[in-house]
């Protein structure tokens, strides 16, 4: 294994309200930075602080169990953060739109799908901060415009840190652009000078 | 204290939730597959009964042969499903970890705890149906029984903790476990009681900790057997040891788990 330092002596703050979009290339280690703020994985030195509540890191990666059907699954994380059970499955079911599918095992989904549930479970949870890896990008158009639409609702109320290749999604969302690259993150106010920035900033726009 | 008494509140939401995922899982999802679970040990103990009847040969003075056996058997059956349960644990729901609040020792302890309630609900209920029809009602020290069913449970899971945790930087350690099962079923007193060896050989034998914990539940539950020559430090001992490398070891395979 040779080391790939993601962070690497890097002491920073996001202030709660703020919308970051990380950008990064391919293997910069975007994902295990979320994981890392999320708390799944530990750094390897130093601490994650966390003052609010911040949801685990939402994506098309894991965090199903596949033999579970997509209700079980959300009873089970509704217990884990000790949310109703009833209105949890309630909202995921509505907001997913996967219909009967809905009470089939998460093993049959396509990652489409996954990321529906995952992005309507993770909505009937309040969370301060969502972790949001590259999954907004997910379904058709009008499932777009419906998660824009959620997290504008609770722009009040929460805010998210975002992973995303595509750069119109983060200019969506964020109001803050960061770029991992080298074990250093670096912020910025636009996302045009966050992109000048990189090395490399065709690649970062690029997939 | 009370950042204590908050994540001891999480601990156990998680462990709850993760235990009602098990059931699922385990037992499939009609309710008759409970049923499953008393059909293993029963075969055991049918099984051993019948040779025992057939070979003629005599339980220890004392002791009927179901009760003899269930004893026997179900603690032994304890530590063995506990033991391979909790070593696959984490193989088995690596998904979940993606919640910050669910570790791997938190898949061990959902799926030892509900092994060790399940088959310490069939130890009880072989018991009593045998007392109705064939045997005696007897309970002679129910702390020590308890405490033997337990000392089962926890040595298995945490044996299971250190294979499973071990089992992250080889998988030698996963398949270690099986032979080693197989002679402790020969030589942890399932089939015998401390009493009825030699001298020479018990002294050998009593340093297998689950000879100890089976003859804790035996002379718990009979009114008419003392295990005289057993330590209950002993098998606590052995517990404290093997926590003492599987929580270190799972800290550290923490690390090594790869998400996908």
């Amino acid at each position: 294994m040779g080391a790939n330092h993601v962070l690497n002596n890097v002491s920073c703050t996001i202030e709660a309200g703020q919308n970051v979009g990380i950008l990064g290339r391919n293997g910069a280690g975007k994902s295990t930075l979320l994981r890392i703020i999320a708390g799944v994985e530990s750094p390897d030195e130093g601490r994650v602080i966390r003052k609010s509540r911040v949801s685990w890191p939402i994506g098309f990666a894991g965090a199903f169990n596949g033999s579970l059907s997509g209700e079980e699954n959300c009873r089970f994380v509704a217990r884990v953060y000790g949310e109703s059970i009833d209105r949890v499955v309630e909202f995921a079911y509505d907001f997913s739109e996967l219909g009967d599918y809905f009470f089939a095992p998460t093993r049959t989904y396509s990652s489409g799908m996954k990321a529906r549930l995952a992005f309507g479970l993770s909505m009937a949870i309040d969370f301060d901060v969502y972790l949001v890896d590259e999954v907004t990008a997910v379904g058709d158009k009008p499932f777009q415009e419906k998660c824009k639409a959620a997290f504008k609702a609770r722009r009040e109320r929460s805010s998210v840190i975002m992973v995303s290749h595509q750069m119109t999604t983060i200019r969506d969302y964020c109001s803050m652009f960061a770029v991992l690259e080298q074990g250093h993150i670096r912020f910025y106010e636009t996302i045009e000078k966050a992109v000048a920035s990189t090395t490399s900033a065709e690649r970062v726009g690029a997939a | 204290m009370k950042e204590f008494a908050i994540g001891l509140g999480v601990e156990l939401r998680i462990v709850h939730a993760l235990i009602l995922r098990e059931t699922r899982t385990r037992f499939g999802r009609n309710q008759l597959g409970y049923l499953w679970a008393f059909a293993e040990p029963l075969i055991w103990i049918g099984t051993f009964a019948g040779m025992f009847y057939f070979l003629g040969r005599l339980t220890p003075a004392g002791m009927d042969s179901i009760g003899f056996l269930a004893t026997g058997i179900v603690t032994f059956s304890i530590f063995r499903t506990c033991v391979d349960r909790s070593m696959t644990a984490i193989d088995g729901n690596k998904a979940l970890l993606f919640y910050p609040q669910v570790r791997p020792l938190d898949l061990i302890a959902a799926r030892a705890t509900l092994e060790l309630v399940t088959l310490a609900t069939v130890l009880a209920i072989v018991l009593c149906i045998n007392s109705v029809f064939l045997g005696r009602f007897e309970i002679d020290n129910l702390l020590l029984m308890m405490g033997g069913v337990l000392f089962a449970g926890l040595l298995g899971s945490a044996l299971g903790l250190v294979a499973a945790s071990g089992a992250v930087f080889s998988p030698l350690v996963e398949r270690s476990t099986g032979p080693l099962m197989r002679p402790l079923f020969w030589i942890s007193g399932l089939f015998f009681c401390s009493d009825d060896i030699p001298a020479s050989a018990r002294e050998i034998m009593l340093y297998n900790p689950i000879f100890h914990v089976i003859e804790m539940v035996r002379d718990g539950w009979y009114l008419s057997y003392t295990a005289r020559y057993i330590n209950i430090l002993y098998p606590a001992g052995w517990l404290l040891g093997l926590a003492f490398i599987g929580l270190p070891l799972e800290r550290a395979a923490r690390r090594r788990l790869e998400l996908t």
